[in-house]
């Protein structure tokens, strides 16, 4: 018998434009937030009933990342702009027209490292032991200008308002080299002429 | 080939929204249109359009050759001359293409006749590929359309084939520009098939694109090394990052050879070297200026949905189409009309994958251009 040769697809099945498939895809984890501490200065954190080494530790961390990870600018006056007067220095990257700048480093973050007096919380040890994404690096804070009371990531995630233990989600907290991509060089042609012809909807044809 | 009336299928508009299709209704104006197919004969469908669609798609890879050799030519389609080296290589690398359109007038006698290629950033896709497929498939359940009714319309598996085969790196970004409804539907269509080719696709809106150092790079600073773009090439050419398609390890789809084909140009050159072969119309390199006879067509080098066409017909009727594509040299093209169906004028949009004919899917006007507001109409293959 001779089978009957379509000329259409055996099947037109989608995953990710369905919203419900999307959940699917997306996987169930909400992931679990995990305990860490805020510290201006890691005399602070030593107050807080830390061991002084280890905050010392994870401030020098914080201080090496900083470079990598703040948010670069081209001059200056941009970088005021977001972090204030007088809270921005200098990148160690520079551009045809000089130095980038960056925010100063206002405070860091000490992941699951401490033990707090001895006592080490168990699984915080076995979720750094494990490594990975499910942990919170220690890290530098910044402040934004108009919001000088919360620390926030490099990445402009807000961790905390006030110093000591706080809660983070670990995967809002990893920390990024920071890019000095400039953007926004694709795409100012459809917006030319979406203001020549409004009643356009596409840019293909 | 004949046009029938049937029934839309009660409550189709919120199963649309429900699966990604929001611009089933654009303006208020309806752009899905089911309250009527197109039937066709087998072999209308493949003597008629399957074949010369996958000859003249080989007649158009057998002029590039032709057009790299010759800087006359290059000229002529516009392509600014700090690009040619680029086209070159990426025709030289054989950078892998997935799709294109070619747009016919067809009315189910004699030879369809190619109006224009849509090589670069084809649409229309999701409409064709997705929703005409599933509406078969649910008057076919519901009884309204018999069991041996089929559609040409292997676009979906087609393109699912060429993402699990094309050599793409990964991940694949793909990207469209953001103000753009219909866009991101064309595109998170492509993404859904990608995923479902194993391919590891993620979006970046057009905008967002960044550039370090000549390299472009997502919104985390990674290098893109693999880009879909619904954005024409003749834009991105134009703008502030032009450069970096000549220094970023970034392979494209459409690749840059694809602005040869996606070009009006392509036409003239075809009637050049094909002059007389069926499918193709009389069409002429034009100055834009000289007034235009009766029974020619003028269009842009490089024009999307109809946009800034004029149109003469043989009885004297003069059409011009307004739109933002004024910027480009022009063509001429003998005109062939668009069979009329009841009140509307009909043009098949006739899908490539790869270089085979993977598809059709029918735009209704109410005039002789078709436009970006022309609806949608599926079709049956029926004997």
């Amino acid at each position: 018998m001779q089978k009957k040769v379509f000329k259409r697809s055996r099947k037109a099945a989608l995953i990710f434009m369905v919203p419900a498939a999307t959940l699917v895809l997306q996987g169930c984890g909400s992931e679990q937030a995990v305990e860490a501490q805020v510290f201006n200065t890691p005399d602070e954190c030593a107050a807080f009933y830390n061991p002084p080494a280890q905050c010392q530790a994870a401030f020098a961390e914080a201080q090496a990342l900083h470079p990598q990870v703040a948010p670069k600018y081209a001059n200056k006056q941009e970088c005021e702009a977001d972090f204030g007067v007088g809270r921005c220095e200098t990148a160690p990257e520079q551009h045809a027209q000089g130095s980038f700048f960056m925010p100063m480093m206002m405070g860091f973050l000490a992941g699951q490292m401490l033990n707090r007096g001895g006592m080490a919380p168990q699984q915080q040890q076995s979720a750094a032991a494990a490594g990975g994404r499910n942990t919170v690096p220690n890290q530098p804070l910044y402040k934004a200008r108009d919001d000088q009371s919360t620390f926030r990531t490099a990445g402009n995630t807000p961790v905390a308002s006030q110093p000591g233990p706080t809660q983070v989600r670990p995967s809002a907290v990893q920390p990024k080299p920071a890019t000095l991509a400039r953007r926004g060089g694709f795409g100012a042609q459809a917006q030319q002429r979406a203001a020549a012809a409004p009643r356009q909807t596409t840019y293909g044809g | 080939m004949k046009k029938v009336p049937i029934a839309p299928r009660p409550g189709w508009q919120a199963f649309a929204e429900s699966v990604g299709f929001q611009f089933h209704t654009i303006d208020n104006e309806p752009y899905w249109d089911e309250s009527a197919y197109y039937q066709f004969s087998l072999a209308q469908i493949e003597d008629d359009l399957e074949a010369p669609t996958e000859q003249l798609h080989q007649m158009a890879l057998d002029l590039i050759p032709d057009i790299l050799r010759s800087e006359q030519q290059l000229s002529q389609l516009g392509i600014p001359e700090q690009f040619w080296d680029a086209v070159k290589e990426s025709w030289q690398r054989a950078e892998p293409h997935l799709y294109g359109r070619m747009d016919f007038a067809y009315d189910g006698k004699g030879p369809a006749k190619l109006l224009e290629l849509n090589y670069d950033t084809p649409t229309s896709l999701y409409e064709t590929g997705f929703f005409q497929w599933v509406w078969l498939e649910d008057q076919q359940m519901r009884g309204v359309l018999p069991e041996g009714a089929d559609q040409f319309n292997s676009l979906q598996d087609k393109l699912e084939q060429a993402f699990a085969e094309l050599p793409l790196p990964r991940p694949f970004y793909f990207s469209s520009v953001t103000e753009s409804q219909e866009d991101k539907g064309t595109v998170d269509y492509l993404m859904d098939i990608a995923l479902q080719s194993g391919l590891d696709s993620r979006y970046i809106q057009l905008e967002q694109i960044g550039d370090i150092d000549g390299q472009l790079v997502d919104l985390e600073g990674y290098p893109i090394l693999g880009l879909f773009k619904l954005y024409p090439w003749e834009f991105m050419l134009q703008e502030e990052f032009a450069s970096t398609i000549l220094s970023s390890d970034t392979r494209f789809l459409e690749p840059l050879w694809k602005l040869l084909l996606s070009n009006k140009g392509i036409l003239p050159l075809l009637w050049q070297k094909y002059q007389g072969h069926p499918n193709l119309l009389p069409a002429f390199f034009d100055d834009g200026k000289t007034p235009l006879s009766p029974g020619w067509v003028r269009k842009p080098l490089f024009s999307r949905e109809g946009a800034n066409v004029e149109l003469v017909t043989p009885q004297g009727e003069r059409l011009q189409q307004g739109g933002p594509y004024t910027d480009s040299g022009y063509i001429r093209q003998a005109f062939a009309p668009l069979p009329r169906f009841g009140d509307s004028y009909t043009l098949i949009g006739s899908w490539v994958v790869g270089d085979l004919a993977a598809g059709i899917g029918i735009r209704e006007d109410n005039s002789l251009i078709t436009k970006d507001s022309s609806r949608f109409l599926p079709h049956i293959i029926l004997d």
